[in-house]
């Protein structure tokens, strides 16, 4: 354990090493030429300049690579052990440890998970290749502007769709990003969690307001399950590469149909359930209510 | 926590297992599952004449809710809910000498409890004193979390498997609350509600002083 630990550190260590070391190499190539290099073969110093610096870069990812290698991957999820005792702590000052705790292993747990798929991504495409065979100016011209539009716009356009309906709770945890990720509360029925990607929307996943608001975790709710299903629906039916904020706006204008989620009967069988569940299909025209089993 | 309903389920000549084995059966032939047990109980405390005009505290306990004590104070104009850890009960304990129990009023609904949907439904069986009294059955929507969105949906489900005993109108302690936001100590509010019918029901000696509205 504790040699473990002190590769870790050794591993970190370089890692911090390595990223001040580019750091260097990204200032001198910023800074070009400074007066210190003297008045002749200024460029020649320079470029010996620069060359040092890449060597040193060079080395320090070797030392990455070598302390990364000495590294034994962690054989599976961790154990919480003893602390999993905290939670039936009586003392008020202590009882908040137990739901760090658990905040802390979740983190890590997925930290975990996505570095593992990092991993085998980073691995299959390794950085050794070229990116020249993508860059032809032919693809640049068929791509869309959709997906790499300015903030700014992606916000207005946000705002103004929490303007529309006032039963409608926008926030963005970070607003004025590229690909924004919104919680949209509607009413007190439910939560969507919606990725943007440019001006498009490319993820939506429903919840109870109860529910945590990541993007990944689906509800453990049959009824927003089916309606996480339905709305992937709506999207690939609304989505349109030409007007991207015209099927922004429609698909929130049916996904605000969701208001009576709870309330209202099927259209065509006039019941409130069906397998249990009340309708969770809205028609894309006229937003009215139907089951699954009777759209 | 979702919107809970509870409703009494008429005896009609029958024993209380009888009643819990045909309703069992009846949704599981629905396609409900099994979950365990569940228990509710109910102990109630009255302030000794030295501290002056009487007061009533209801000690209730939940499974669903096994780290809470639930506390209802009744002062005869106003009924105070007080949600709290473990501790109280030992901390009623320590108050003997000024809230004494209550004698005969130990009442505890226990049964079957089953998931169906996002639905969980318990069949209690009502006992005072270890005296059987009558059924309750506990309906939750757990996605739901205001009462009068779903009540329509609720009462169509219960309706479903309870027949024409199924309720036709919100439980009384929820008609003023529609459009709150339901928390656990409603459910327990319900519970009490009935318990204290059930009480009544059985002579003059056990009338206790109506429930707020
Ligand atoms: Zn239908």
């Amino acid at each position: 354990m504790d040699r473990d630990i002190e590769q870790l550190n050794s591993a970190l260590n370089s890692v911090k090493i390595l990223r001040s070391n580019v750091r260097r190499v990204f200032e001198s190539v910023s800074n070009g030429l400074r007066a210190d290099h003297g008045e002749e073969i200024k460029e020649n110093r320079y470029i010996l300049e620069l060359q040092e610096l890449l060597t040193t870069v060079n080395n320090n990812l070797r030392d990455v690579e070598n302390s990364v290698a000495n590294l034994t991957p962690p054989p599976g999820a961790f154990n919480l052990g003893n602390t999993t005792y905290l939670s039936q702590e009586t003392t008020q000052d202590r009882q908040q440890l137990y739901g760090q705790l658990v905040n802390s292993y979740k983190w890590t747990d997925k930290i975990r998970e996505y570095s593992a798929l990092a991993g085998n991504i980073l691995a299959s495409n390794s950085f050794n290749k070229t990116y020249k065979t993508f860059g032809t100016t032919k693809r640049r011209k068929t791509q869309t502007s959709n997906h790499n539009v300015p903030p700014e716009i992606i916000e207005n356009l946000i705002t103004s769709i929490d303007r529309l309906f006032s039963d409608v709770t926008i926030t963005a945890s970070r607003p004025f990003v590229p690909n924004p990720v919104i919680q949209v509360a509607l009413g007190r029925v439910l939560r969507a969690v919606i990725a943007f990607k440019g001006l498009m929307i490319e993820w939506v996943v429903v919840k109870a307001l109860s529910e945590g608001s990541d993007v990944w975790t689906e509800s453990r709710y049959k009824v927003f399950r089916k309606v996480t299903e339905n709305c992937h629906a709506a999207m690939c039916h609304f989505h349109s590469p030409l007007m991207p904020d015209l099927a922004v706006r429609s698909f929130m204008h049916w996904f605000h149909s969701y208001i009576t989620l709870f309330s209202a009967p099927c259209k065509r069988c006039s019941k409130h359930l069906h397998s249990n569940l009340p309708p969770t299909w809205r028609d894309l025209r006229s937003l009215e209510p139907y089951h699954e089993e009777c759209k | 926590m979702g919107v809970t309903i509870l409703a009494q389920f008429p005896v009609e000549n029958k024993t209380g297992p009888q009643i819990i084995e045909v309703l069992s059966k009846r949704i599981c032939a629905l396609g409900a599952t099994p979950q365990g047990q569940f228990l509710v109980d109910c102990e109630t405390f009255t302030s000794v004449p030295a501290l002056g005009h009487q007061r009533t505290v209801h000690v209730l306990h939940n499974s669903e809710q096994p780290a809470t004590v639930f506390a209802l104070l009744e002062t005869g104009t106003k009924t105070i809910p007080l949600v709290t850890d473990g501790l109280f009960d030992l901390l009623i304990m320590k108050m003997i000498s000024f809230y004494q129990s209550k004698k005969h009023t130990k009442t505890e609904s226990k049964g079957p409890r089953f998931e169906i949907g996002d639905f969980s439904v318990k069949l209690g069986t009502v006992n005072i004193t270890s005296n059987f009294k009558g059924i309750l059955v506990e309906v939750e929507y757990k996605p739901c979390v205001v009462p009068a969105m779903c009540w329509d949906l609720i009462m169509e489900f219960m309706q479903g498997f309870l027949g024409s005993s199924g309720p036709t109108a919100p439980p009384a302690f929820l008609q003023n609350r529609m459009q709150e936001i339901y928390s656990p100590i409603d459910t327990i509010q319900q519970y009490l509600e009935h318990f204290t019918i059930f009480r009544k029901s059985t002579g003059p000696t056990m009338v206790m002083r109506p429930q707020q509205p």
